[in-house]
């Protein structure tokens, strides 16, 4: 710090980031919190102490069959995503050829669209089209949602890899797909780690597409919180929402400790 | 030993497989964009100039902008964005201010801990606002022990109460845009302003906040677009009652299923947060090149 702390500016900036940060985490405290209440309702500060609520989230098989869905559709649109990213950001970097610049631009576009527009013109498109219905629209939405993330983790990594090294592996008698899987992919594999969990982590939590998207009676966890809590505060939903911030900050401070930052 | 005739092979081989790895590797995303991405919303911004018959028409778009009703909305909207910027300045920039200066290893954990809420589904984060903004709530109790209001405060399914709840969603990212910016100003310049007698909070105006202006615009862009086109907490800590664009927009598609007038508010939305795009790039651009 440039000033003491103790002066009254520094103490007026302690106290703003303070506030900011009870701010910050008071909603998400609370849904940890409220479930312990042994009230009927959800109150806050909770009244009296059980644990009956995160017990019934643990057991209920709706949520579960949620929790299992939204895992599925997270794993598969991660693998996907970072596969077809990772793709289309070797082809940027690796060939400069004319246009480069408009096809990064082109792929990094759904960052600039609202999710909302997205799920909007999916929607009307997907009923006019014919095409079967099914999870895979899910699959196919987030994975366009992901695959910017990944190509901006991706890329600035590919682009300060060192090409003599993959024409050294050429010239020693390499196929270029060798040469992809020998030379390339152990240089960039945290940073494909990093896009990954972070498409994950995106369609995991994903409400929107997800809401207007998915096929009835095979809904997402976010789809399924967000239903439950439209029609009343359940102690079991804040429960369900508990389990999973914890969750969160299980695998953030499992990524902190494995050194897998985002900005690879 | 390999003798240099097949060296020069491979080159010409490479030359020809490599363009044809170009293709296979950009044809699948390219494909899954077109099909996906970029015709629906083509169509989409076809059928909000289409009336019912499927004739053209501009009629859609003049109901919106003339339509008190609809103006209101947009009003509401824009209100929303600017009120919840508003807020992620005045808390984003002490606390980003703090995390860049801090010299301790605790900054590290609280840059963490400010991150966090962002990984949280906005679902889950809107649930908390809900039990705390309820009528007879906690924010309801402590405003009475603070003697700001006589009685119970009902915020929930109001603007204000979702405003407060959309600024908590995207604060993480106005702090994210500051603390870059704030790193990247050497706080010996504060120190120099400083050491000519400036008072700190007058070098701190003069230096800091005035070097972060372009941090601050970009933040302030990127957090009112993403609260003008957020669905979720809208939805859910609003509702009916404090209805903007985005919870319209799903209304007319889901539940009214008006789906060209739908595809109009879309569009209305989209083209809003695409020209804030533009001058967010504009700045960002200009930033770099200061530096």
């Amino acid at each position: 710090m440039t000033f003491r702390l103790l002066s009254p500016l520094g103490l007026l900036i302690l106290l703003m980031a303070t506030l900011a940060m009870i701010y910050l985490l008071a909603p998400i405290l609370v849904v940890v919190i409220a479930p312990f209440g042994d009230t009927g309702y959800l109150a806050f500060p909770p009244q009296g102490f059980t644990l009956r609520w995160y017990e019934a989230a643990f057991s209920d098989g709706r949520y579960l069959a949620a929790f299992m869905l939204s895992f599925q559709l997270a794993a598969i649109t991660a693998v996907i995503s970072s596969a077809l990213g990772v793709g289309a950001a070797y082809a940027i970097t690796r060939h400069s050829f004319f246009g480069a610049k408009a096809l990064e631009a082109f792929f990094l576009s759904p960052l600039i669209l609202p999710t909302l527009v997205m799920a909007v013109a999916l929607t009307m498109y997907l009923s006019h089209s014919g095409l079967p219905v099914g999870t895979w629209r899910l699959v196919a939405a987030h994975t366009i949602l992901c695959i910017p993330y990944v190509i901006r983790i991706v890329l600035p990594l590919l682009q300060r890899f060192d090409r003599s090294l993959e024409e050294a592996a050429l010239s020693l008698g390499a196929t270029p797909l060798h040469s992809f899987f020998l030379v390339l992919v152990p240089v960039i594999r945290p940073a494909v780690v990093a896009g990954a969990a972070m498409a994950f982590i995106t369609s995991f939590d994903e409400v929107v597409l997800a809401l207007f998207l998915s096929v009835p009676g095979a809904t997402t966890l976010p789809v399924m919180i967000y239903s439950s809590v439209q029609l009343g505060f359940e102690p079991l939903v804040a429960a369900v929402a508990g389990i999973l911030v914890c969750m969160t900050a299980v695998v953030m401070v499992l990524f902190h400790f494995f050194g897998l930052r985002t900005r690879g | 030993m390999r003798s240099a005739a097949p060296v020069v092979n491979h080159k010409a081989v490479r030359g020809r497989s490599t363009s044809l790895v170009v293709v296979l590797l950009l044809a699948p995303s390219v494909a899954l964009y077109t099909v996906f991405f970029v015709w629906p919303q083509i169509a989409l911004l076809i059928l909000g100039f289409k009336d019912k018959g499927g004739a053209f028409t501009l009629d859609l778009y003049l109901k919106f902008l003339s339509d008190p009703y609809y103006l209101r909305l947009l009003w509401r909207t824009l209100l929303m964005g600017f009120a919840t910027t508003l807020i992620t300045v005045l808390f984003g920039v002490p606390l980003a201010y703090l995390l860049a200066r801090m010299r301790s290893r605790w900054a590290v954990f609280l840059l963490i801990l400010t991150t966090f809420p962002l990984l949280v589904s906005a679902v889950v984060r809107s649930f908390g606002w809900m039990v705390l903004l309820y009528r007879n709530g906690f924010v309801s109790d402590l405003l009475q022990w603070l003697y700001i209001t006589d009685g119970p405060t009902q915020l929930m399914y109001t603007l204000p109460g979702t405003i407060i709840a959309l600024a908590q969603v995207l604060l993480p990212i106005m702090v994210l845009s500051l603390y870059a910016v704030f790193r990247s100003i050497p706080a010996d310049l504060e120190l120099a302003a400083m050491s000519l007698r400036a008072s700190p909070a007058v070098a701190l105006w003069l230096v800091t906040l005035k070097l972060a202006k372009g941090g601050l615009y970009s933040g302030s862009l990127l957090v009112f677009s993403m609260a003008i086109s957020s669905f979720a907490t809208p939805s859910l800590v609003g509702g009916p009652r404090a209805a903007v664009m985005a919870t319209s927009i799903y209304d007319l598609t889901m539940t009214v299923l008006d789906w060209n007038f739908a595809a109009v508010q879309a569009t209305i939305l989209f083209v809003t947060v695409l020209t804030l795009a533009v001058i967010y790039g504009r700045l960002l651009n200009r930033q770099g090149g200061v530096q």
